[in-house]
């Protein structure tokens, strides 16, 4: 049936374009037909969407794909044709993204290769073991060395150590309850077992406790050109030692705000930091917290859960922005978070005092300033934070 | 209902104004018998539309509302704890230890919620409305599971419960974090804009009769410049369908015939809830009004 191999075909398109699209989906999408009149496009187009895509961000290239792979005159109908591969590209819309991926799955017969799986995580196997490498005393200076002065070899060594730094987060008592001794609701299941026991002898009454549960974290990390050599390091850091936390949001602060939480979904750091790098556009630019944190009050204001929310700003506070308007969004930002704290690189100075333009502000509006700039520092971060979210 | 243009005019008599392509996205929800995700921004009717898709339907509604915690005796079921131990304690002795089993989970003592009411109401069914399940935590998305792919859940103590009828489901989420794709691929998908001019207009007609045409028409005018991007991003949430309906009732209350940059600014706090963008909003009041 030509219909069906359409339908596959376009199904396979939107797989290419990177929308998952599985066969059950595809079998819904022909199952649909059945109940749509095809002369209406228009409806199909709605139809398949409502199947196929389960994501906003996928509708952009649904629709272009849709209308670049059913293309028909409006009058004549559906025709369910493909358009033939012989199709010009120059005709076609580029610049933007979503049409952009719509095109690439088109005329793209294979899958392209994944571009994040040459550099890949093992590239340094086949090296000896790098900690051998590094004696005792060498470690040691290492430990608080500043990030900065590495040189390559040594930030790479330091950077695999920023990932075993444990941290424990701090924890608050979540709304999922378990058995216990104390609460204030009675724990059924357990005074029926323990009644039942007993010959339904009710000697004492089970509660029902709540489960602790790791504090949501919002990161914000300053990716220009001061803070390069920081923020990476600091971005392998707290990919692990925030891994247990219920919900993480992190974004990219530089002359804008770019959303970085899907990369650090990525299990393994060095994918998140290729990914993380592939999407930062001013990556080593200028820094305008003000406008970025307004930004993210503005659009991502529902990240922030019920004011619980552990802000970490990784920033050396080298602004060039409007201080008032730094001052602003930090206020909102606080009073929306639980706790900001500002983790700031510039504390490797001895006797530094934050008193540029933006620093000033920050050192105001948050509620505390801790060094990130060795491992040292980011080893007593990770202990100290608990008891720092907690006082 | 045999088509989407039947489901449109049946929604439209029950006073819900939906566009062409969510009409299609439940009519088709209703004819493969699948769950129905809506998402959307709060305030484009999401809920709305399942209320009046259970008039339309006449089926029962159900509704269960997510939070933070959600637990399965809260969303399925649970038993009744008490009465149970009393059971138990009254029989003592009297029965054999079997029996009192038998008898302690027994469906009398089931307390039955949104989710098991739903599957065991007969025909026609009922319909599931499972509100902001973004609220719910991950855990508790995995509870939905066997349900929505199914229509059915497995209750240890009383085996597996089927549906007697399948019970229309929708989902609604306000995107505050994304669903696991284990959900989403039991689901059928839509998501929902905020209306736009013409839509708006005739929900405000309908909604608000008492509003002079002109004025109706102003407001959906000034919502469309609301929420289009240039003025979109100056503020932190877009008004919902629901604020533009209190707006117009006020305006229309205060005997306004046509909105100038004092009325806007006077009752902007009908339209806004934060305080930073009713601020904008009052500065702002007569760039709105008057486009360049």
């Amino acid at each position: 049936m030509p219909v069906a191999d359409n339908v596959l075909g376009f199904g396979r398109a939107l797989r290419r374009a990177g929308v998952l699209v599985d066969s059950s989906r595809i079998a819904l999408a022909l199952e649909s037909l059945r109940w749509l009149n095809l002369t209406q496009r228009d409806d199909v187009s709605a139809a398949f969407e409502a199947v196929l895509i389960s994501r906003e961000a996928d509708r952009a290239v649904f629709r272009e794909l849709f209308d670049r792979y059913f293309q028909a005159p409006a009058a004549q109908g559906l025709s369910l044709a493909p358009v033939g591969q012989d199709a010009s590209t120059e005709s076609l819309g580029q610049g933007q993204e979503a049409p952009q991926r719509a095109l690439d799955a088109l005329f793209s017969a294979a899958l392209a290769p994944d571009a994040s799986l040459d550099d890949n995580p093992d590239d340094d196997v086949s090296e000896p073991d790098t900690d051998a490498r590094f004696t005792a005393s060498q470690r040691e200076r290492l430990q608080q060395a500043d990030f900065r002065t590495l040189d390559a070899w040594e930030y790479r060594q330091v950077e695999r150590w920023a990932r075993e730094v444990r941290c424990e987060l701090p924890q608050h008592p979540g709304r999922r309850t378990r058995a216990g001794s104390r609460g204030a609701q009675l724990h059924g299941p357990r005074a029926l077992r323990e009644a039942a026991r007993l010959d339904g002898e009710v000697l004492r009454l089970p509660r029902r406790t709540r489960r602790e549960q790791p504090l949501p974290v919002l990161v914000l990390i300053d990716v220009s050109g001061s803070m390069e050599r920081y923020s990476r390091l600091l971005m392998a850091f707290l990919h692990a030692a925030t891994r247990q936390a219920t919900r993480r949001d992190v974004f990219a602060v530089g002359t804008e705000l770019t959303d970085l939480t899907t990369a650090f979904r990525h299990a393994d750091t060095d994918r998140m930091l290729a990914d993380a790098q592939r999407c930062i556009p001013d990556f080593a630019g200028g820094t305008r917290l003000g406008p970025a944190l307004h930004t993210l009050l503005q659009q991502h204001a529902r990240r922030l859960v019920g004011r619980r929310t552990v802000t970490l700003l990784i920033t050396d506070g080298l602004d060039t922005g409007e201080p008032a308007e730094l001052e602003a969004a930090l206020a909102g930002l606080r009073r929306r978070s639980g706790r900001v704290l500002w983790l700031n690189p510039m504390l490797r100075f001895e006797g530094y005092q934050p008193l540029a333009r933006g620093a000033r502000v920050l050192n105001r509006q948050v509620d505390a300033m801790l060094p990130v700039h060795n491992l040292d520092s980011l080893q007593s971060l990770a202990h100290s934070l608990q008891r720092l979210l907690q006082a | 209902m045999t088509s989407i243009d039947d489901l449109i005019q049946a929604l439209r008599a029950e006073g819900y104004e939906s566009d062409r392509r969510l009409a299609t996205a439940v009519f088709l929800a209703l004819k493969l018998q699948r769950p129905l995700l809506l998402e959307g921004e709060p305030g484009v009717g999401k809920t709305e539309l399942a209320k009046a898709l259970t008039r339309v339907l006449q089926r029962q509604l159900l509704r269960l509302q997510c939070y933070d915690g959600m637990e399965l005796r809260e969303a399925l079921y649970e038993w009744n704890y008490a009465a149970q131990m009393l059971h138990m304690r009254a029989a003592q002795g009297a029965v054999e230890a079997e029996q009192i089993e038998r008898e302690v989970y027994q469906p009398r003592y089931l307390i039955r919620r949104p989710l098991l009411q739903a599957l065991q109401t007969p025909e026609p069914g009922a319909l599931l409305l499972i509100d902001e399940v973004d609220r719910a935590d991950e855990p508790f998305e995995a509870f939905l599971l066997e349900y929505l792919g199914e229509y059915q859940v497995s209750i240890p103590e009383l085996g597996t419960v089927q549906a007697l009828a399948r019970p229309v489901t929708i989902l609604t989420s306000n995107r505050t974090r994304d669903l696991h794709d284990a959900v989403k691929r039991r689901c059928l998908y839509h998501w929902m804009e905020y209306p736009d001019r013409e839509r708006e207009l005739a929900i405000v007609r309908r909604q608000v009769p008492e509003a002079a045409e002109a004025l109706a028409r102003q407001v959906a005018e000034v919502l469309a410049r609301l929420r289009s991007p240039e003025w979109a991003d100056q503020f932190q949430r877009s008004p919902g369908i629901a604020e533009t309906v209190e707006w117009t009732r006020a305006l229309a209350a205060l005997g306004t015939q046509s909105i100038d940059p004092e009325v806007l600014s006077q009752t902007a706090g009908l339209l806004f809830k934060q305080r930073d963008d009713i601020e904008t909003l009052t500065r702002a009041a007569a760039a709105v009004l008057q486009p360049a």
